[in-house]
């Protein structure tokens, strides 16, 4: 037994409370299994309560386990995760905010909001599900699918270039950028507990097997493929930006913690009136005395 | 003896008329006058002529007229654009250096009986010791004197705006007194009355106030992306952000932020957003989903004539069917539209609580003219609508099920509670339709549930308040019905502060939709049998409330009173259009 499944057995009900006795629906061999596995047990070993913590989800494939989670879940719109996840964190920032999207919502539908939300660095866990294609609506080409890769909507083959999410994300100054596999359950759990504990937005891309629609990147090859930062690069800085930059760049896909800034300052520390001790704002509505404001008009 | 006195300063823009006006208005609110002002100005920030206009009475005025007793001109371009707007028999203020280049404009001035008032402005400010920026200066203490009012007002208003340039405060003041006292001329005193009493009055516009209104009842947070012409409600609340702690986000569009305010309202606080009528079109799919997972969700729109850009700086009524069609699926929500301060401060805080009473989203429409007119208004009324959040809260969460959330009931509305309140009682907010819980639902049944919410929209029709009728109780000569900012105008020629109360004798009254969605109609039934001779008043070109009263009753309009060029109602239009319908009447 290892040791993250030894601490588990010592807080299996806080694992159990998130479980569902609900009807899967995700496709034999989705990777959204083992992120939802993941993610329990992260909260679990975070000791984050039904009570404190709110799931955002995004539309598709991953956000069909907005009812698969036994918690206080939002499903939103197709694209627009990360502000509405931003809405609930400065409204209530007493609490956990999680986001989770796929590849479609985080770089075409939603691409601006992705940019805006690493730069104003609000305090989510962001779980980017890459599974390099759009599973929900039966298979077309993702802006991360390969160029090539023949998908429902090009027969003939993907005509375009992919996008590196990672570069772009790290174009964008964050403050937390990291890479997990859903064929890796542990390390996943281990850099989503990293994620609850970073006061910033934590950047988590999971690559994820699409069994259905994505023959090219299944689990088996990424299983193959994947490296650990961790064992194969031990001298690798994750407060170095340019080698971050340059670690993304390459062909062999790295887990871990890619980049961290811990000085970069949140949005909510970055407003001056702002105090984490203060009530968050969901307990402070009260009728606000403006005599002072119209006496002077 | 006119009823109002109207003063307009013209200028290019970013020439200065702003701060003229301001310290105009300013001295005359101070004299106790009842002012209202409102500038014209075009998309552009130097450069095109624009106008400031200050309307003035000693008793309540709403509404501006489209022409000028005075006119005070900057520069050559807007005495162009302005200048027959004077109207015969005015007073013409400018400061040329060389009004020879004048010739035509004084040769019309004395073919209509206008009386020149000049002062070489530049050649004035620098003799007494100012420079090229002070004969603004100059032209205000010129435009004082026409108006035969003390000094000392004045010059307290110019002390107070330029307390924190004390560098400039001698050559200001200097410039100030030469303006006013080399000025002979003044307009014969019986013009107008002076109040006879100094009440305190706010100066304060639509944008201003529902910004304070919002503030007063909980908003903790405010969302927008700038967007004329609602872009000074983000300015006053990011002034006031410190002193009342709470949080003021610009996001990068308007999709980001309408999901921010949907976020934060789904988590527990009060939240705002506002915006024009392009931004909302990007909001829409936002409140689809604020419908469909039940969460109060309240934003504002301040319209500007569309489509697409249209008229950025100009006003406009045409968003009201946007307002209630807009979004995919069906679902109950609620359109309220304000009229002028007063309104602003009110009606936002009950569109706040109707949100969360309802659970369902409120758009409150305002427009240009609404948000940026100034009027003189007395301070308003505090703690006099208590925050309603209906809310299961405390000991009462024990008892719930996880399956209230979205119980179907009778009257549609279920239970809420804050996410997080209860580590038991969770439940799914979920845009896919869905049970009581929030769980998926594909089945027959979920039909249901697509009811229950619509169900809501009967339940609020008849919590509303009905629409208010002003002026004569029944038998009016000529009736009107309108919305928004036509209430304005409307009141002034009901109270007969029209031009110079031409229309004494005609009785007239108006009905005013507050509560604008859903369509309350019974005070509306009366009213039509109560008046003979009723028509619709209406800032755009379909007149998109009379299609949806004639779409909902049997009641047909005596005619339309349709303005879409971006300019609001003017005193005139009114004046002009009963004269027409009415021709009997003298």
């Amino acid at each position: 037994m290892s040791d993250q499944s030894k601490k588990l057995a010592g807080c299996a009900d806080r694992y159990l409370q998130y479980e569902t006795d609900e009807v899967m629906t995700w496709c034999g061999g989705c990777g959204n299994y083992t992120i939802q596995n993941a993610l329990k047990r992260a909260l679990a070993l975070e000791n984050i309560g039904r009570d404190n913590v709110i799931f955002c989800f995004d539309v598709g494939c991953s956000g069909n386990g907005s009812d698969k989670m036994e918690g206080y879940t939002i499903h939103g719109l197709h694209g627009r995760v990360l502000p509405l996840a931003a809405g609930v964190k400065i409204a209530n920032h007493k609490v956990h905010v999680i986001a989770e999207a796929g590849d479609g919502a985080t770089f075409s539908e939603g691409a601006g909001h992705v940019i805006h939300a690493v730069r104003n660095d609000y305090p989510i866990l962001f779980l980017h599900h890459d599974n390099q294609n759009y599973g929900l609506t039966i298979g077309q080409a993702s802006a991360l699918t390969p160029k090539g890769c023949k998908m429902s909507g090009c027969p003939q083959g993907n005509p375009v270039d992919a996008l590196n999410p990672l570069e772009i994300v790290l174009s964008l100054g964050p403050s937390f950028v990291a890479r997990v596999s859903c064929t890796d359950t542990e390390h996943m759990t281990e850099i989503f507990q990293k994620g609850l504990q970073h006061d910033g937005l934590a950047f988590i891309e999971v690559l994820q097997s699409c069994p259905t629609f994505n023959k090219d990147t299944t689990h088996e090859w990424y299983v193959e493929n994947i490296k650990y930062i961790e064992k194969e690069l031990p001298k690798y800085d994750p407060t170095d930006l340019w080698a971050a930059k340059r670690l993304v760049m390459e062909e062999t896909m790295y887990l871990g913690m890619i980049y961290h800034n811990p000085e970069k300052q949140n949005f909510l520390k970055a407003v001056e009136h702002w105090d984490p001790k203060c009530p968050a704002l969901v307990e402070d509505v009260h009728q606000v005395d403006v005599s002072g404001i119209m006496a002077k008009l | 003896m006119n009823t109002r006195t109207r003063l307009r300063i013209a200028g290019q823009s970013g020439t200065g008329l702003l701060s003229v006006g301001s310290i105009l208005i300013r001295s005359l609110r101070d004299m106790g006058f009842y002012c209202v002002a409102d500038r014209e100005f075009p998309s552009l920030i130097k450069g095109g002529h624009s106008c400031f206009t200050i309307n003035f009475s000693d008793q309540p005025l709403k509404s501006l007229s489209q022409t000028c007793d005075i006119l005070v001109t900057i520069d050559k371009p807007s005495t162009q654009a302005y200048f027959d707007t004077l109207d015969e028999g005015g007073v013409w203020v400018h400061g040329y250096e060389r009004p020879v280049g004048l010739k035509d404009f004084r040769d019309t001035a004395d073919k209509r009986h206008i009386t020149t008032v000049h002062m070489p402005t530049r050649t004035t400010a620098k003799e007494v010791g100012g420079t090229d920026l002070q004969q603004n200066v100059v032209l205000t203490g010129m435009a004082w004197k026409v108006l035969g009012l003390p000094y000392d007002i004045l010059e307290t208003e110019m002390k107070r705006k330029f307390a924190k340039k004390p560098q400039f405060m001698e050559s200001n003041l200097a410039a100030l007194k030469a303006g006013y006292e080399r000025t002979e001329y003044q307009i014969p005193q019986t013009k107008y009355q002076i109040p006879k009493k100094k009440e305190r009055r706010m100066l304060i516009d639509g944008n201003h106030a529902i910004a304070l209104g919002a503030i007063h009842a909980g908003v903790r947070v405010y969302y927008a992306y700038p967007m004329s012409p609602s872009s000074s409600i983000l300015t006053h609340m990011a002034d006031y952000a410190k002193e009342v702690g709470m949080i003021v986000k610009q996001g990068e569009d308007e999709i980001t932020v309408a999901n921010l305010n949907m976020g934060s309202w789904y988590a527990g606080t009060r939240s705002l957003c506002a915006t024009s009528g392009g931004g909302y079109d990007l909001m829409t799919e936002t409140v689809s989903l604020a419908g469909i997972i039940e969460t109060p969700w309240v934003g504002i729109i301040v319209q500007r004539p569309g489509p697409a850009t249209g008229l950025p700086t100009w006003t406009a009524q045409g968003d009201l069917n946007l307002a209630i069609y807009s979004s995919h699926g069906e679902f109950a929500r609620c359109v309220i539209a304000v009229s002028d301060p007063e309104d602003n401060f009110t009606l936002i805080q009950h569109a706040l609580n109707l949100a969360e009473k309802f659970q369902i989203p409120v758009i409150v429409l305002s427009d240009r003219v609404t948000g940026e007119s100034l009027l003189t208004v007395p301070e308003f009324a505090q703690n006099t609508i208590p925050i309603e959040r209906h809310l299961v809260t405390g000991k009462n969460l024990e008892k719930l099920d996880n399956h209230d959330r979205y119980k179907i009931t009778k009257d549609g509305v279920s239970k809420r509670w804050i996410p997080c309140s209860h580590p038991d009682k969770y439940y799914f907010a979920n845009g896919d339709e869905h049970d009581g819980m929030g769980r998926l639902d594909e089945d027959q049944s979920a039909g249901e549930m697509y009811a229950k919410r619509f169900r809501k929209l009967e339940t609020l029709e008849k919590d509303l308040p009905e629409p208010e009728v002003l002026g004569v109780k029944k038998e009016a000569d000529i009736s009107f019905v309108g919305w928004g900012s036509s209430k304005n105008v409307m009141q002034d020629i009901i109270g007969q502060q029209g031009i110079s109360g031409k229309r004494q004798g005609v009785r007239i009254n108006y009905l005013h939709y507050s509560y604008v969605y859903p369509l309350k109609t019974k005070s509306l039934e009366k009213f039509f049998k109560d008046n003979p001779n009723v028509h619709l008043i209406e800032g755009n070109h379909t007149g998109q409330l009379g299609q949806l009263i004639e779409q909902k009753t049997s009641l047909k309009f005596k005619g339309k009173l349709l303005k879409w060029n971006g300019r609001p109602f003017f005193v005139e239009d009114l004046e002009n259009y009963i004269k027409e319908q009415m021709p009997k009447t003298k």
